[in-house]
């Protein structure tokens, strides 16, 4: 049967269209699935088959049986702002956008949960619930964006996640569409901790690979009764990594606890969200403590002696909400402002314990050096979680190869020190090969073990988040060759 | 029915051109550089609110105008659409912590979709009347006041609108009908004997004032306030009689050539004036962006173009700046002010319009959230795209208070758009002309109205 205003014969997206009820909740030209071909990591692209917008979880089972039944290659969507390549189409996937599934479904202030579909953003949650008083806590940088669903998938983090938790803290249900199109609910009522095995944490992080969440329940807290905001300016990276460790070892537990070098903070000076920061300074230390209003002076004394003892050239507490808006602005802002001083650029994250934070720093410049490549780095030092940018130009012939090799040579580092290759932006197509830096060979057949219960035939998102067993450099290899074929 | 005709290449293909960008003055590769496909800007873009889809986003539409320049799109239909539902609203400016220009891209992109696919059709003749045969002539946008003039003091609107003649027109045409605003004379000819219109106080500065085309016609009150405001606050004010529609119609539906036509006139008309005064965002805005035009066509003109610029200033911007008197008279009112998209995002004015309602006395200010969305009136949008409009201004008028008696903004094409809004949602709020309030409140200080039925 023809779809009304469906202008191919492909059968398929004609069936798909009256899954979702028409030519509005469908694509499939190539002029608007190029929009489609990335996410948030631009070096692999690849054209969906067609991306279709289902209203509720019903269409979203009727999809996924639909493409089970006929083996077609499928995957979620939220906003696309994943920085691994989650959301490309490798396999030419039918992408199944979930960002019109976007309703607060309902506020629970009482027992302090609230319950959303996939595509509500992020932000939108604490704006919806601040004027009485609550908030979400996990609050990655690119919060104004990017879905719930997305943060699901991917465990996401943020700045306040040192004190809070990342995303799976949050997580107190979800109702999941499995690739065979059954739809499951995991998290009683919203009662952590039920017996058995923990299914909700298996699913959050699991980057799409596992079944694709159409409704989620999540904890929201109480705003801290009161909130203070430090920047600490240190003319040496080395007192400023030292100064985090101090202030952690001295027992103070500070919501968020960032820090920006010299190019990073040329970068954000540069672009949308100046705050004048000095130029010639080598690290900024942006630090919030909150908690009851009584504890709050005490800490920030603390710190700001922890800052003095580490040489700090400047400390300067924000003198209003104003103020300490705008330094969050610039630092949340911080990846998309390097696109002000170079045409490219990627984004790193590994995690190392905080110790050894000034040495993985110095291989970083050295890396850089060895490559040729600036690279800035921003990372939330509470927790280690470095995330390096490695400044390219994609123009330049070569560049993009080196790029991905500094990138790499730069997650080795942290693999090096103890740490591991991602703590919050997920392995995607973009890390698979290093994973192996991390797990052998038998722990990562043990997880596509479990990924082959969920997802027997492989049709949801393929050719992510593990290595392809045995073929290790050959995907870095193809990676590069796709690059040069585009 | 089809709207548009593919036209062939140019026969000589430019060598200004780009892969498949066949004419020059084509999207500018250093806009794109900037784009870190980030997705910052996604929720910002009223139409990727509306539809969810990424072809009508900014990250998506800076894609597809980068991927023709690669050669994996070409320019057609299924291009245009998403390069040509977009807004102009600047929004992801705001939003793009890279300062990716996607206004300027759309604008060059749509400047080569109009070479490649020439309108045809209704939208094609509704086209060219308005912006090839109207805009550009302030005398004949007279006449064409005079005929609405007539039409509403004749009582033939009464006549229209009892008959339900207005039943067989297009939903939309309806709409604005109903919220035509009342045509006055317009300032152009009642001043076209003085060369200057002297400050009532000692002169601290000589300013000219842009006019505007519709603005003038259509909304000449609002001029003439603007002249009392800067009368009384120590600036003479001229009006070149050479300028012009500032072209920002003619740019937005990529007839780029009429745009840099316009310009010239207008740099030409203004060369002598220090600084000149806009009142209506969306030609401030135009005024301000006059160099982009002449980056790669007639580039000897880029460098005045630019210098220009500079000379150009929103009326709230520059009262704020050079100082204007407290009205002393209390004007008793709750009011809710709408930021423009080309005054708010396009030129960075918001706290300048808020601040001077604040310091009329008497005047309540009620936040509106989300006062920076567009209200989908965008030029000529809601004429070209009724639907995406709509919607947009249903999103809007859900923000706006209930409880408040007036809504102040500062842009004639956002003034029309909103009473349609009030009128079709049922609600009852005057909308007004920021320099509005501010002269009425002076006029009452000075006695001349009672209340000015405000
Ligand atoms: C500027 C910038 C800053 C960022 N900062 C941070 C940060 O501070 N912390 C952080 O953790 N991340 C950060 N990210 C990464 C990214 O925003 C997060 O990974 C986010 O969770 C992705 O959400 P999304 O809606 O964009 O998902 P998408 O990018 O659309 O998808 C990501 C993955 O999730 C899967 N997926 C999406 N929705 C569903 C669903 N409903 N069910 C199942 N699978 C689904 C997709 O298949 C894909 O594999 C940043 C990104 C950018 C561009
Ligand atoms: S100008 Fe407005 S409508 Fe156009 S892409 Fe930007 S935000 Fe969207
Ligand atoms: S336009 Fe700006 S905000 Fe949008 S994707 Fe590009 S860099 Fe990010």
């Amino acid at each position: 049967m023809a779809f009304k205003g469906i202008k191919t014969k492909d059968r398929h997206i004609q069936n798909l269209a009256g899954i979702v009820d028409g030519s509005r909740s469908i694509l499939y030209h190539k002029e608007d699935l190029i929009a489609y071909d990335c996410d948030g990591f631009t070096i692999h692209k690849h054209l969906p088959k067609a991306v279709v917008f289902p209203k509720n979880t019903e269409e979203v089972a009727e999809i996924v049986k639909y493409c089970a039944k006929h083996h077609l290659p499928f995957l979620a969507r939220g906003a696309g702002t994943g920085l691994s390549g989650g959301a490309v189409p490798l396999n030419s996937e039918v992408v199944i956008s979930l960002v019109r599934m976007k309703n607060l479904i309902s506020i629970d202030l009482e027992n302090r949960r609230a319950v959303v579909e996939p595509g509500f953003v992020n932000l939108k949650l604490t704006n919806s619930i601040s004027d009485k008083g609550y908030y979400y806590a996990p609050d990655p940088s690119s919060q104004y964006c990017c879905t719930i669903g997305g943060n699901v998938a991917e465990n996401a983090g943020g700045a306040h996640c040192l004190k809070y938790g990342v995303t799976t803290n949050h997580i107190l249900g979800l109702e999941v569409v499995l690739p065979d199109g059954e739809v499951i609910e995991l998290g009683h009522n919203g009662i952590p901790d039920a017996p058995g095995y923990d299914l909700l944490g298996l699913l959050t992080g699991s980057e799409g690979t596992l079944g694709i969440v159409t409704k989620i329940t999540v904890r929201i807290l109480k705003n801290p009764e009161a909130k203070k905001t430090v920047l600490a300016y240190f003319d040496r990276v080395a007192d400023g990594s030292q100064a985090v460790s101090d202030i952690i070892s001295a027992g103070i537990v500070p919501a968020a606890l960032e820090m920006m070098d010299k190019t990073a903070i040329e970068g954000v000076e540069a672009a949308a969200f100046p705050v004048g920061h000095p130029k010639d300074i080598a690290a900024v230390l942006l630090i919030e403590v909150d908690g009851i209003a009584a504890g709050i002076d005490e800490q920030i004394a603390q710190i700001l002696e922890v800052c003095k003892n580490r040489h700090v050239r400047e400390v300067r507490e924000a003198a209003n909400e104003e103020e300490r808006a705008r330094w969050w602005a610039n630092r949340k802002t911080g990846f998309g402002a390097m696109g002000a001083i170079s045409p490219d650029y990627l984004v790193q994250d590994g995690v190392i314990p905080r110790s050894r934070l000034p040495e993985v720093l110095d291989r970083i410049e050295e890396i850089s050096a060895e490559s040729g490549l600036r690279i800035a780095n921003i990372f939330h030092a509470g927790d280690g979680n470095l995330h390096p940018l490695v400044l390219f130009d994609a123009r330049i012939p070569g560049q993009t190869e080196k790029a991905i090799d500094a990138g790499s040579a730069c997650l080795q580092a942290c693999a090096d020190a103890g740490g591991t290759i991602t703590g919050e932006h997920g392995v995607g197509i973009e890390k698979r090969e290093e994973m192996r830096f991390v797990f052998k060979e038998e722990e990562i057949t043990a997880q596509t073990n479990i990924r082959q219960v969920f997802n027997p035939d492989n049709l949801l998102n393929a050719g992510k988040l593990f290595p392809t067993p045995g073929r290790c450099g050959e995907v870095k290899k193809e990676m590069k060759e796709a690059l040069l074929t585009q | 029915m089809r709207q548009v005709e593919e036209k062939p290449s140019p026969a000589c293909t430019s060598a200004k051109s780009l892969s498949n960008y066949l004419w020059s003055d084509h999207p500018d590769e250093n806009k794109w550089a900037d784009c870190t496909h980030c997705g910052m800007c996604l929720e910002s873009c009223p139409t990727y609110e509306q539809t969810g889809q990424e072809q009508h986003s900014p990250r998506g539409r800076v894609h597809l105008i980068k991927s023709v320049a690669e050669g994996k799109l070409e320019v057609n239909t299924q291009f245009m659409d998403p390069v040509y539902a977009c807004l102009d609203c600047r929004a992801c400016t705001t939003a793009c912590p890279a300062n990716v220009d996607v206004g300027g891209l759309i604008e060059e992109a749509r400047g080569q979709i109009r070479q490649a696919m020439p309108l045809t059709g209704w939208k094609g003749s509704v086209s060219k009347l308005f912006l090839k045969g109207l805009f550009p002539h302030p005398n004949r946008l007279n006449s064409l006041g005079n005929v609405l003039k007539f039409y509403q003091k004749s009582g033939m609107q009464k006549v229209v609108r009892k008959s339900k003649l207005i039943n067989i027109m297009p939903d939309h045409l309806v709409e604005m009908e109903s919220i035509m605003p009342k045509v006055d004379t317009s300032v152009r000819k009642k001043y076209k004997n003085e060369n200057v219109i002297k400050s009532t106080q000692p002169t601290k500065n000589e300013v000219a004032l842009l006019t505007g085309c519709v603005m003038d016609v259509m909304f000449s009150d609002i001029n003439e306030s603007t002249i009392n405001v800067l009368t009384r606050n120590g600036s003479d004010v001229s009006i070149p009689k050479n300028q012009t529609c500032c072209g920002a119609l003619h740019v937005h539906a990529g007839d780029r050539d009429t745009g840099r036509k316009l310009a010239k006139q207008n740099i030409e008309a203004f060369e002598s004036s220090e600084k000149v005064i806009v009142n209506a965002a969306g030609c401030g805005c135009m005024l301000q962006e006059y160099g982009e035009l002449f980056r790669e066509v007639e580039p000897e003109w880029h460098d005045r173009a630019v210098a220009f610029s500079k000379k150009v200033e929103d009326v709230s911007k520059y009262l704020h700046d050079t100082g204007y008197k407290k009205p002393k008279a209390a004007l008793n009112k709750r009011i809710t002010y709408h930021d423009a998209c080309h005054l708010a995002h396009g030129q960075g004015v918001r706290r300048e319009p808020r601040n001077i309602l604040l310091d009329i006395p008497g005047v309540d200010m009620v936040h509106m959230p989300n006062a920076d969305r567009c209200c989908g009136s965008a030029g000529i949008y809601n004429i070209t795209n009724p639907e995406m409009a709509g919607d947009v201004l249903e999103s809007k008028m859900k923000n706006v208070p209930d409880d408040v008696d007036m809504i102040s903004m500062g842009n004639p094409g956002c003034m029309l758009q909103m009473a349609i809004g009030v009128q079709k949602y049922g609600r009852n709020q005057k909308i007004v002309h920021t320099v509005q309030l501010l002269d009425w409140a002076y006029q009452k200080e000075d006695g001349e109205v009672a209340d000015n039925g405000i």
